[in-house]
C-alpha cells in the first residue's frame, strides 16, 4: 500500500469517532443484538465459535493461567444484596462477550505495525500475519475480549486426523499472534460475494455469525444495520440506541444498553436487560 | 507534552508501514535472472507435472477458451483443473494422437480409474485469501475483455506455454498496485473504480 493512499485513507483507517447516522450511507454496517433474557448460559454459541473459527482448545493447565482462546465467553455474574438473599436459587446471570467491533476502537490505535485495522464495513479487522505480538492491543482494551497465543497450540489441538476438521476459510495462527471475534469475517466475505456477483445486496438473513446460528434460544441477533428493514436495526431503533452517541437519550423502561458506552468506544452489540420477576 | 507524543506515535507508526508501502514495483527476491516481463524479480520454479500437458495446442492452435477446461474460474475463488473425463471426452475419438506417449499415459490413467496427481503452480500463502470470480466478473463480464488477456493479467500468457509456469509476482505490492490503478466499472462506461484496500479483503 502506497503511502498516498495511506494518507488518503487515515481517516477511514483511523476513525476517531463516528458521525450521527454516517454509516447509513455506507452498503454494510455489521451489528449484533444479544437478548440477556433469552440467554440460558448454555455455551452453544462458544462451541460453534470454536468449531467455525479454528479456536484451540488450550487445557486445563493454560486456562487456569488466564491463556484460554475462546473469542466467545459466556461470563457469570452472581447477584448481591436483598434480591440474592432472598432468592438465592436465581443462580447466576449470564452475558456472553464478544469483541464489541467498536467503531472507535481503543485497540486500533495503539498497534504499532498497524496489524488491527477499521474495516469499511465497521469490523476491526485483525490482521495475524502483520500483527507481532505486542499485545498493546490486548492491554487497551476494555472489554479484554482479544486473545494472545502464549503457545504454538496447532499440533497440540488439533493432533492427526483433527486437522481435518479446521476450516480452511480461516488462517490457523501460531505463536505470537494476537487475535479476537470476526463477526465470523468469512462467512460475511462469502455473502458479500455472492451478492456482489448477483448485483444486489446482503439480504436480512442471508448471513448470520457462527454463534448466533447455534443459539438455542435465538438470543443472538446478527446483521446489517445500514439496512434499516434488517430485524438489528428495528431493533436497534426500537430501543432508542444511536450508533454515534456515547449517553443514549431513551426511554427508561427499554432494555437496551451498550456495555462502556461511556468510555467513547462506540460498540457495535446492544444487549437487551434480562428482566427478573422479583416475586417469582 | 501528551499531544506530542501521540503524534510522534503516529508518525513512527507511519514509517513502519512505509517500510512495506514505498518502493513500487515490489522486487521480491527471486532467483536471479529471474526478471518477468513487468520488471519484477519473481519467475516462479519450472513444475514437473504427471503429463507434460500442451496448453500451446490446446488454449494457442485450437482456440478452445481457457474456461472450458478450469470452469470454476467465473463462478467461484479457485479454478480447479479439468476432470480426466473432460480430457478424454476429445482424446478418445482423436485417432491421431492415440499412440504418443503422453496419451498412453492418459489412457493408462483413465484405465485404472485414477484421476492424475497434477501438482499445484501457483500458490500463495494460507494466510491469504484470493477470489477468481471476482476477477473475472469484472474484467471478463463486465468489462467485456478477451479471456487469454483476462488470465494472462496474472499468469501470463499461458497459451504459448506447455504446462503452466508462475511468471507474474502475486506478491503484496503486486496486487496492490493494481488495485490501485483506475478499472472501468464495466464496458459501457467510463466510470471507474479501484479494487479493494482494505487489508481484510485479502487476508483472513
Ligand atoms: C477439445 C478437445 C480436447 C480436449 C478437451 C483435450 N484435448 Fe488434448 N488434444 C486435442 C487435440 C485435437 C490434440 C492435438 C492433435 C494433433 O496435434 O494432431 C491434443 C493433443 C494433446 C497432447 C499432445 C499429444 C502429443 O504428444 O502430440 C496431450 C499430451 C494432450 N492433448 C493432453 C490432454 C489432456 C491431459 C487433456 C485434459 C486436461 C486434454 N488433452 C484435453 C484435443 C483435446
Ligand atoms: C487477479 C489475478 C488472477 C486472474 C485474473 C486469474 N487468476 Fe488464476 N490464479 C491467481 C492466483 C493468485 C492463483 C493462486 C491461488 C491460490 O494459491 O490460492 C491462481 C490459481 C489458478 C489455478 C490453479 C487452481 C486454483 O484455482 O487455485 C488455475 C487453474 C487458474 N488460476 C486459472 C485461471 C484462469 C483460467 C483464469 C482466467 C479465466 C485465471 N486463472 C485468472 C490469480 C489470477
Ligand atoms: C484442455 C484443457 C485446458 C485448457 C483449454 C486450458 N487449460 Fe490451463 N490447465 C489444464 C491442465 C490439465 C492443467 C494442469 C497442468 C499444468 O499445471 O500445466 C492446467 C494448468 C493451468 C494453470 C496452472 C494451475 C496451477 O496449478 O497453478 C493455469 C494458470 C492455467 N492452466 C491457465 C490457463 C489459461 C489462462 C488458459 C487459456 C489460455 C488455459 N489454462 C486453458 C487444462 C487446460
Ligand atoms: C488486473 C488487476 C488486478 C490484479 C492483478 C489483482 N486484482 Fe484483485 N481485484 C481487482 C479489481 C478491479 C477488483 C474489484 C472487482 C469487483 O468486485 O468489481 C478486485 C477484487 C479483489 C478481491 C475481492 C474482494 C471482494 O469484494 O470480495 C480480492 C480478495 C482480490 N481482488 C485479491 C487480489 C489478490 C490477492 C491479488 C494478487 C494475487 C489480486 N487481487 C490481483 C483487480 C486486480
Ligand atoms: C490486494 C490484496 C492485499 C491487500 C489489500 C493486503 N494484502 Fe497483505 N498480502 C497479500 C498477498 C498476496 C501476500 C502474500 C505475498 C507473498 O506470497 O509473498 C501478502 C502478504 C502480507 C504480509 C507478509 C506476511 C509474510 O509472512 O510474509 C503482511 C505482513 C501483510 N500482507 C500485511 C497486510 C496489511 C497490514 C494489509 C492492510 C494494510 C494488507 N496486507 C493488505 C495481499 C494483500
Amino acid at each position: 500500500m502506497s503511502l498516498s493512499n495511506l494518507i488518503k485513507n487515515w481517516s477511514s483507517l483511523r476513525v476517531k469517532r463516528p458521525y450521527e447516522d454516517q454509516y447509513k450511507d455506507k452498503d454494510y454496517k455489521w451489528a449484533m443484538v444479544i437478548d440477556l433474557d433469552a440467554c440460558t448460559g448454555c455455551n452453544a454459541c462458544t462451541t460453534a465459535c470454536y468449531a467455525e473459527n479454528n479456536l484451540p482448545v488450550v487445557g486445563r493447565e493454560a486456562f487456569s493461567k488466564g491463556q484460554a482462546m475462546h473469542w466467545l465467553r459466556i461470563e457469570r455474574y452472581w447477584g448481591e444484596g436483598e434480591h440474592m438473599d432472598k432468592f438465592p436459587d436465581h443462580g447466576a446471570q449470564f452475558l456472553p462477550m464478544m469483541c464489541q467491533q467498536c467503531e472507535s476502537a481503543p485497540c486500533e490505535v495503539v498497534c504499532p505495525v498497524g496489524a488491527t485495522h477499521h474495516t469499511p464495513d465497521g469490523l476491526n479487522s485483525q490482521v495475524y500475519n502483520r500483527c507481532i505480538g505486542s499485545r498493546y492491543c490486548s492491554a487497551n482494551c476494555p472489554y479484554k475480549v482479544r486473545y494472545f497465543n502464549w503457545w504454538q497450540y496447532p499440533e497440540r489441538a488439533w493432533p492427526n486426523p483433527l486437522e481435518q476438521q479446521l476450516n480452511p476459510d480461516v488462517t490457523v495462527r501460531s505463536k505470537g499472534v494476537m487475535e479476537k471475534c470476526t463477526f465470523c469475517v468469512q462467512r460475511l466475505t462469502e455473502a458479500k460475494n455472492r451478492a456482489r456477483t448477483e448485483g444486489r445486496r446482503v439480504a436480512d438473513g442471508e448471513v448470520t455469525t457462527a454463534c448466533a446460528q447455534a443459539c438455542p434460544t435465538s438470543a443472538i441477533t446478527f446483521g446489517n444495520l445500514a439496512d434499516d428493514k434488517s430485524q438489528v436495526a428495528r431493533i436497534w431503533e426500537r430501543q432508542q440506541i444511536k450508533l454515534a452517541s456515547d449517553k443514549q437519550e431513551k426511554d427508561e423502561n427499554l432494555r437496551g444498553y451498550r456495555i462502556f458506552e461511556e468510555l467513547r468506544t462506540y460498540p457495535s452489540v446492544v444487549y437487551l436487560e434480562r428482566v427478573r420477576d422479583s416475586e417469582a | 507534552m501528551k499531544v506530542r507524543m501521540k503524534n510522534i506515535l503516529v508518525w513512527l507508526s507511519l514509517l513502519v508501514l512505509c517500510g512495506t508501502a514505498t518502493g513500487e514495483p515490489f522486487v521480491q527476491g527471486g532467483a536471479i535472472g529471474s526478471q518477468t516481463d513487468d520488471g519484477y524479480n519473481a519467475l516462479g520454479p519450472v513444475v514437473e507435472q504427471p503429463i507434460e500437458f500442451p496448453h500451446n495446442t490446446h488454449a494457442g492452435q485450437m482456440g478452445i477458451n481457457c474456461m472450458y477446461c478450469h470452469t470454476y474460474a467465473r463462478r467461484s475463488a479457485v479454478s480447479g483443473i479439468p476432470r480426466l473425463d473432460k480430457c478424454m471426452g476429445c482424446h478418445k475419438l482423436i485417432e491421431s494422437v492415440k499412440d504418443k506417449p503422453r496419451i498412453k499415459k492418459l489412457f493408462e490413467y483413465w484405465e485404472k480409474k485414477e484421476p492424475i496427481p497434477w501438482k499445484k503452480v501457483h500458490d500463495l500463502p494460507d494466510f491469504v485469501r484470493f477470489n477468481h470470480e471476482r476477477h473475472i466478473q469484472r474484467f471478463y463480464f463486465r468489462e467485456d475483455r478477451p479471456v487469454r488477456e483476462v488470465c494472462g493479467y496474472c499468469h501470463g500468457d499461458v497459451a504459448s506455454m506447455t504446462t503452466a509456469r508462475r511468471v507474474k509476482a502475486l506478491s503484496m505490492g503486486w496486487c496492490v498496485s493494481c488495485h490501485q490503478k483506475d478499472h472501468l466499472e464495466n464496458a459501457a462506461t467510463t466510470k471507474t473504480s479501484n479494487g479493494p484496500n482494505d487489508c481484510w479483503q485479502c487476508h483472513k
